[in-house]
């Protein structure tokens, strides 16, 4: 267990058991999912039942119990982008990446999801990479765009 | 005294005092609402929704739950209007559909002539996802050591990360309280096994009757009681009896029982270890 990061983390909460889903966001982000043990060190350190974190956790897919890739791709799915041919670019991206959609690749470097409307609908189908969002995308730049996030 | 409150239910006045729901108004006049996830020792969560009535009067017209709606002056409440039971109706449906064994759900939809569903999905899941064993275990017992995962259709009750529950004391109340049986107890010999669905959620060893010799309640429970009860600085146990020979020496010897008071009380004058 990281225990030097949680307490960092936990050190920006002053407000400790308020700031649940602060503090998940940031172990996330450190870790790329929400591991077990750190968790339950959250738990006695901010005095709430893991149960209850354990539902917070599941509750939000922003939230991930099991590791994420470096990259995280998100696919919009959303009526405007479904209309857009979303689908087509989840397919493309499944085949090039070699995974399905919920999986992350073996080397840890991408991980694929679906997510409902990222309020872009103007750039659909719309596809968002870790902070960046690619509007307009077709099927055939979809090579070129995970080209830049390749190690 | 809580201030008392007028309204009108099914056509009927009565007085209320201020802060009770429009459920528990309704049953001290003998009013039947059908309920499933309402547990007189539980705050309510409306969550099955079977509890709906017409509200009007000093509300705005409308359809809502009355296990959670206060009592208001002037309140007037239907609870069988045919809008009401066509709702209640597919919302047993939709239980059934997701429970057609469970026992409860079955007889309560029959009360209103539904025999069958449409939704039903090939599965039978007695668990109407009430959220009664969750609140009892964190609001009464104070363990929390089951909970709500996942959302829509793979909602599910179970305990941290799907494991054998590290803080389950074995009290079976979630079991209790169930009004489907989707949590189940199970001793065998002096071995306890709580499923919850059909996962084992937690495994305990009884400990025995100091008097009988019968394995009767794990470990944990037995502490926890004795923390809660007797001895909230946690010192030595007063006595391993079981409820039998509890009620027992009830009737035989109070001498006995208070021996064994006097026993305890100059137990607990000493810190233990
Ligand atoms: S297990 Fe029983 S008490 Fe718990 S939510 Fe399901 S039906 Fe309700
Ligand atoms: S539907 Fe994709 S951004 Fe709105
Ligand atoms: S009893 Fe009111 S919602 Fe279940």
């Amino acid at each position: 267990m990281d225990l030097k990061a949680v307490n960092e983390i936990l050190s920006h909460f002053p407000q400790g058991r308020g700031n649940l889903i602060g503090i998940l966001h940031e172990v996330q982000n450190h870790f790329s999912y929400l591991p077990e043990a750190e968790l339950r060190h959250i738990s006695k350190k901010i005095d709430i039942p893991i149960t209850q974190i354990y539902s917070v956790a599941n509750f939000y897919n922003r939230f991930s119990l099991t590791p994420k890739g470096h990259n995280q791709i998100c696919v919009c799915m959303g009526t405007a982008c479904h209309v857009k041919g979303s689908e087509k670019i989840m397919n493309e991206l499944q085949e090039k990446l070699q995974i399905q959609k919920g999986q992350t690749t073996h080397d840890l470097q991408f991980s694929l999801d679906e997510v409902r409307c990222i309020g872009a609908c103007g750039l659909a189908p719309a596809v968002v990479i870790n902070e960046d969002t690619h509007g307009l995308v077709k099927p055939k730049m979809v090579g070129k765009i995970l080209s830049k996030y390749k190690p | 005294m809580a201030k008392t409150v007028n309204l009108i239910i099914n056509g009927k006045k009565i007085k209320s005092s201020a802060g009770s729901t429009v459920l528990e108004a309704a049953q001290k006049e003998g009013i039947y609402i059908p309920t499933l996830c309402h547990h007189n020792a539980l705050d309510p969560e409306g969550t099955c929704r079977l509890c709906i009535a017409e509200f009007s009067g000093s509300i705005r017209n409308s359809i809502r739950i009355s296990c959670i709606q206060e009592v208001k002056e002037d309140l007037v409440v239907e609870t069988e209007t045919e809008r009401i039971n066509k709702s209640r109706r597919l919302i047993l449906e939709l239980l059934l559909g997701r429970a057609p064994e469970a026992s409860a759900v079955i007889d309560l939809a029959a009360k209103y002539g539904v025999t069958k569903s449409r939704f039903l999905t090939g599965e039978s899941n007695d668990c109407i996802l009430c959220g009664r064993c969750v609140r009892v275990c964190r609001d009464k017992i104070g363990v929390h050591a089951l909970c709500f995962v996942n959302r829509g259709p793979a909602r599910k009750i179970t305990t941290a990360f799907e494991r054998l529950s590290e803080y389950c004391i074995g009290c079976g109340a979630c079991a209790n309280v169930c009004p489907t049986g989707a949590i189940k107890v199970e001793d065998k010999g002096d071995q306890r096994k709580i499923f919850t669905w059909e996962q084992v959620t937690a495994r305990f060893t009884l400990e025995q009757c100091e008097h009988c010799g019968k394995p009767f309640a794990p470990k944990r429970y037995l502490e926890l009681i004795n923390k809660k009860a007797y001895n909230p600085k946690g010192l030595e146990f007063v006595d391993y009896i079981c409820p039998d020979c509890f009620k027992q020496h009830d009737r035989l010897s109070d001498k006995r029982r208070e021996g064994a008071l006097r026993k305890a009380v100059n137990k607990w004058s000493v810190p233990r270890g």
